[in-house]
């Protein structure tokens, strides 16, 4: 999945470029965006192909992200077929109408780049902004390499479609928004095949008196949850087949999961994002001195994937989740979501929390080896670990 | 693998650079990745372009702290906070009207000066130092080839195409003179 194949289609461009690549060969209805460091270069590249006549998406771009997101939900409530995109300060703007458009279960495709929110004020890669949105009711899917970002662009849409649930798909800033890397860029037509866009069960249109999201009694709104509940459910499998044909398409095979060297393994890294590319380094090193490590690298955050955590990790001693966001009072979010899931599981493996990077600080390979040498053996940590 | 890190302001054109020479290696069978940081996107602070370039796919996603070869696109620019980013011989290429004698007490590292501005000013440039800089760069890292890189130049280049060009190669020679000189 790391290795584009080299064809004439590979082009050198950043992860953001990659991302409006994939909304460009979708070519979906309307895209109401507002710019923010680290993700103006996707509105842009957007804007760009706009210009140059290949973009038949109507680009609205309003004054602030709440109204982006007033414009999404708006949009898809008419059935288009809609695309946002945003970061940090302007995902939490956001915020209450993230709930909206889960509650009115819009399907909406948006991509947010993960950035540290102030205060302080910085840029730097960091997932709290994302994390901290997890109960909004956005299926959250998180990217290693700017390919995986394009291509899990144009498979967000075939998940939230099946489902009528948005999908926030998140890389982190810089080291892969602005990672400029060869690209594979598929062909047009197989994409619109492969996300063809279904009948709605519901939408608004002129003519026809509907509403969505009225007021509503008590029983009515708990079974919206209970609804949601029963298309989260679904989730899983959902992203299981879109990654699995676009393997069978591209030769890029994706799911929930993404296991690294862990059949054998008796330690491993677990995280979400760019780490996981540098953990691959990692995990190298230490299997040519000798330590059986691995890495599972969690694809698909909301829903987890449950099941098939608990089936990788039953069978290995030990677990170091990396966590590039925290939670203040509570740790790295990833940890205590894994310390839930596996709670009651019988050989469930000895597990760290270990803070690294948060803020965007630099995290080498050698900082995860000494990781895995001085804690592969040792008790399980009650407390988060601050990696330096 | 190779690991390059650049240094400039903001609006001189190190992240360009960046690109550029990654579109060179890669035009030259190299797997790639370069990445700019930076703050607010404002003229005047300092970017950073970092570059690795292998012949296997890049999986690496932190900073560079040994890089081989450094770009420094203005001489200010220049203090331990930066070469400690580089490994202890490091190439380093700087943009200063000063000989590199002048700079040597940067340790085991190999120093190359070229003046950039000079140079961008002769061929029509004004103060846009960038392809003048690459061509000065390239010549001491031995790859990728000059004709590689001016053809990038030519294909990338928003404005001033012949000029941009003409500043790579004179910077190339110059550079070349420089090293045969230290030889």
């Amino acid at each position: 999945m790391n290795a584009p194949v080299r064809n004439t289609n590979v082009q050198l461009m950043n992860g953001n470029h990659a991302v409006a690549w994939g909304v460009r060969l979708l070519s979906p209805d309307v895209a109401p965006l507002y710019p923010i460091t680290p993700q103006t270069p996707i509105l842009e590249k957007l804007i760009d192909f706009q210009s140059q006549d290949v973009l038949s998406t109507r680009l609205l771009t309003p004054e602030s992200e709440h109204s982006a997101m007033a414009g999404a939900i708006a949009a898809s409530a008419t059935g288009a077929r809609v695309f946002t995109a945003t970061s940090s300060q302007g995902l939490l703007l956001m915020h209450e109408l993230l709930h909206y458009a889960a509650g009115a279960r819009l399907p909406i495709v948006m991509f947010n780049v993960n950035r540290t929110p102030a205060a302080p004020w910085g840029f730097w890669p960091d997932q709290i902004d994302s994390l901290s949105q997890r109960d909004t009711g956005w299926i959250q899917l998180y990217t290693e390499t700017p390919q995986e970002s394009l291509d899990t662009t144009i498979q967000a849409f075939r998940i939230a479609e099946a489902c009528e649930m948005p999908v926030m798909v998140n890389h982190d800033a810089f080291y892969v928004s602005h990672a400029v890397e060869p690209v594979e860029i598929p062909d047009q037509e197989m994409v619109q095949n492969f996300a063809k866009k279904p009948d709605r069960s519901l939408w608004l249109e002129t003519g026809s008196i509907r509403s969505i999201g009225t007021p509503i009694g008590q029983a009515g709104w708990n079974e919206t949850r209970r609804e949601m509940d029963v298309a989260m459910q679904r989730v899983v499998g959902l992203t299981e087949e879109a990654g699995r044909v676009w393997g069978e398409q591209t030769g890029r095979h994706y799911g929930p999961l993404d296991f690294y060297r862990t059949d054998d393994a008796e330690v491993v890294f677990v995280t979400m994002g760019s780490m996981a590319g540098t953990a691959r380094e990692a995990v190298d090193t230490l299997r040519r001195n000798g330590v059986a490590a691995g890495l599972i690298r969690v694809r698909l955050f909301r829903p987890l994937p449950i099941s098939g955590l608990r089936a990788a990790l039953a069978k290995i001693p030990t677990a170091i989740v990396l966590d590039r966001n925290y939670s203040p009072g509570l740790g790295g979010v990833l940890h205590q979501e894994l310390k839930a899931e596996l709670y009651g599981m019988e050989n469930a493996p000895r597990m760290h929390g270990m803070l690294a990077g948060v803020g965007g600080v630099n995290v080498p390979p050698e900082t995860l080896e000494k990781l895995v040498i001085d804690y592969k053996d040792a008790e399980q940590s009650q407390s988060p670990i601050w990696v330096d | 693998m190779l690991e390059i890190v650049i240094l400039g302001r903001g609006g001189q054109g190190a992240q360009t650079a960046g690109n550029q020479l990654a579109q060179a290696l890669f035009a030259q069978g190299l797997q790639v990745q370069t990445f700019a940081t930076y703050g607010g996107a404002r003229r005047g602070t300092p970017v950073m372009s970092s570059l690795r370039a292998d012949k296997d796919p890049i999986r690496l996603r932190c900073n560079i702290t040994a890089a081989n070869a450094m770009l420094c696109f203005d001489d200010s620019l220049l203090n331990e906070g930066f070469l400690s980013q580089g490994a202890d011989d490091a190439l380093v290429v700087v943009n200063s009207a000063r000989p590199a004698s002048d700079l040597a007490s940067l340790g085991n590292r190999r120093i190359i000066t070229v003046d950039g501005r000079d140079i961008a000013r002769r061929n029509n440039m004004g103060k846009v130092v960038n392809s003048a800089l690459l061509g000065a760069f390239v010549a001491a890292l031995g790859q990728p080839d000059i004709e590689t890189m001016c053809k990038i130049i030519e294909t990338t280049a928003p404005a001033k195409i012949s000029e941009n060009i003409a500043a790579c190669r004179e910077a190339y020679g110059l550079a070349t003179g420089q090293l045969e000189g230290a030889l």
